[in-house]
């Protein structure tokens, strides 16, 4: 019953015109982006490098595909989400809205294996967004500008050689999924929770900001800082120290992923128990 | 075939339903009469396990995937999908028959044209209503249950909708259908219940249960108000429209000799109200 449940999903998905939107939406910023870089890119690198240039000698192009892709890789600190929260908690808002759920749950269809499927849709959704954004990037940034070494401020400059660069940014983009499947799954929980689609965005994008806060705090506690979950969804960025933990990043991303699971679990008891109506 | 017995429900705002019983048989159309807010709708969410009640039960004898199909409200259809869609996406959900001939066949059978590609959004009110009993008769429930199906439709549609309910019923589905209209309940069904304030206050065979309160009726005719026959029964008259008095064994009597005196009868309709079956039920 799932599969069918699931085409259903995604076929409904892609039908909707605010999907398109939305990818539309992501693919603009990205473009924008570029085109900024483009015109003019080289001058702010100067303006950043200026005072290590009087020191240091740079070899090479430090305006490149590499860089490009680490800049559109910090979409994933707010706009990113912001766009996949949307869309995600519109899965289930918009079935309120429109009288559909009633529909839907007037057929022989069990509660747990529709919202099921609308988790398991959004995550192929966030996935399916993220790899056109990681794929597009790198046509376009790497056709425009080039491969070269990258150069992050992370604290303190950190370059890396363009092959580990281009790894490390790979790997990037994988935990950065499992960060925006993380925010994804909480928007589907706040949608079932206060059904209204207006109300779930507002809290979506509070949740979101709250988790940005959150991550700068320091709470003083070395458990709540290691576990509590605003401070996981960072972990893709760590991709980008220059001494790399990587199993520091790995439990990170297992224990993210667990939170995940965990709203998920919460918003499907939730579906279940609740009137519909 | 479905018995419910003693439902009740109370929400913040007070109670929705309370002691509520109810039985649909198959073939049968039963009718729930009540003014807006009177607890139909909880009713009919309850019996389709929409809403859980705080007390009594719902026991349907029916060993289908779907042994209810329902509309509850509006229907709801995606908008941005034509109606082929919106079937074929509800019968695949269900493992219903959903390959090209079987969703035509469902249109077919509400009476909507299978060419339609434009999306349900322009549909109208009527259409709509077809699209969502065709929906809800998807893998062949045993019951239907249709809350205000005739709202927002012109006489046309309804009319049409009362056709396709009864034909409906010939194929031995249970109907529970809902309104604050009683003519349109008064034209298809077989049994009526009476809601008021969530609690059942009449019920009966719908014959039977009007024949009793009826006592007045409108006789539409050119220049009925002259009728010598309809003098002694005169309640109010107009320009081509009589208002009489009188029991309904008496009525055919009456049409027999209006129709002698020459008056061609275009209508003759039971004048009776909402309030006149929202009566306590003899205990």
């Amino acid at each position: 019953m799932m599969i069918p449940l699931l085409k259903a999903e995604l076929f409904k998905l892609f039908r909707e015109s605010k999907t398109w939107y939305a990818i539309g939406a992501v693919l603009l910023i990205e473009g924008i982006i570029l085109t900024a870089a483009y015109y003019q890119g080289a001058t702010i690198l100067e303006l950043l490098l200026d005072n290590l240039r009087q020191s240091f000698y740079f070899e090479g192009n430090l305006l490149n595909g590499n860089l490009l892709l680490y800049i559109i890789l910090n979409s994933l600190w707010f706009n990113l989400p912001l766009i996949l929260m949307i869309v995600s908690s519109a899965l289930i808002t918009e079935e309120y809205k429109n009288g559909t759920l009633k529909t839907l749950m007037l057929q022989a269809v069990s509660k747990g294996q529709l919202i099921t499927a609308k988790y398991i849709t959004s995550f192929i959704f966030t996935a399916l967004i993220l790899a056109l954004l990681m794929l597009t990037t790198f046509i376009l940034a790497y056709s425009i500008f080039g491969s070269g070494d990258l150069v992050v401020y992370l604290g303190t400059l950190n370059f890396f050689p363009a092959d580990e660069a281009f790894k490390r940014i790979c790997f990037a983009f994988a935990s950065g999924l499992l960060s925006m499947l993380f925010f994804t799954t909480v928007s589907l929980t706040l949608g079932i929770l206060l059904k209204e689609p207006a109300k779930t965005w507002i809290a979506s994008a509070f949740f979101l900001i709250l988790c940005s806060l959150l991550l700068k705090a320091d709470f003083g506690l070395p458990t709540v800082e290691r576990f509590f979950f605003p401070k996981l969804t960072n972990a893709w960025q760590h991709f980008f120290d220059y001494e790399l933990d990587i199993n520091s990043i790995l439990i990170d991303n297992l224990l993210l992923a667990g939170y995940t699971v965990f709203f998920a679990v919460v918003g499907i008891y939730l579906f279940t128990k609740r009137d519909i109506g | 075939m479905l018995h419910a017995t003693e439902l009740s429900k109370s929400y913040k705002s007070g109670n929705a339903l309370h002691n509520f019983s109810i039985e649909l048989k198959p073939g049968v159309i039963s009718g729930l009469l009540g003014r807006n807010g009177a607890g139909k709708t909880t009713l009919f969410k309850i019996l389709c396990g929409l809403i859980t009640p705080d007390y009594g039960t719902v026991a349907v004898a029916s060993k289908r995937a779907k042994p209810i199909g329902a509309v509850i409200e509006q229907p709801g259809l995606y908008g941005y999908l034509n109606a082929y869609e919106n079937l074929r996406l509800f019968a695949q959900i269900q493992k219903a028959p959903a390959d090209v001939n079987s969703v035509k066949n469902y249109l077919e059978s509400v009476g909507l044209p299978v060419d339609r590609k434009d999306p349900v959004r322009n549909f109208s009110m009527g259409m709509k209503q077809r699209l969502g009993i065709a929906i809800a008769l998807l893998n062949d429930p045993d019951i239907l249950i249709l809350d205000e199906p005739f709202s927002g439709l012109d006489p046309t549609g309804v009319a049409s909708l009362i056709k396709l309910i009864k034909k409906l019923a010939t194929q031995n589905i249970a109907i529970l259908l809902s309104s604050h209209l009683m003519t349109e309940l008064q034209k298809c069904c077989d049994y009526l219940y009476v809601i008021d304030n969530g609690t059942l206050v009449n019920k009966g065979e719908t014959r039977m249960l009007l024949d009793g309160l009826i006592s007045r009726y409108t006789i539409t005719a050119t220049n009925i108000e002259t009728s010598r026959t309809l003098q002694p029964y005169l309640v109010a008259a107009e320009k081509n429209t009589a208002s009489i008095k009188c029991s309904s064994e008496h009525i055919p009597g009456i049409l027999q000799n209006v129709l002698e005196e020459g008056f061609a009868v275009t209508s003759c309709l039971p004048d009776i109200t909402l309030e006149q079956l929202v009566i306590p039920l003899a205990p």
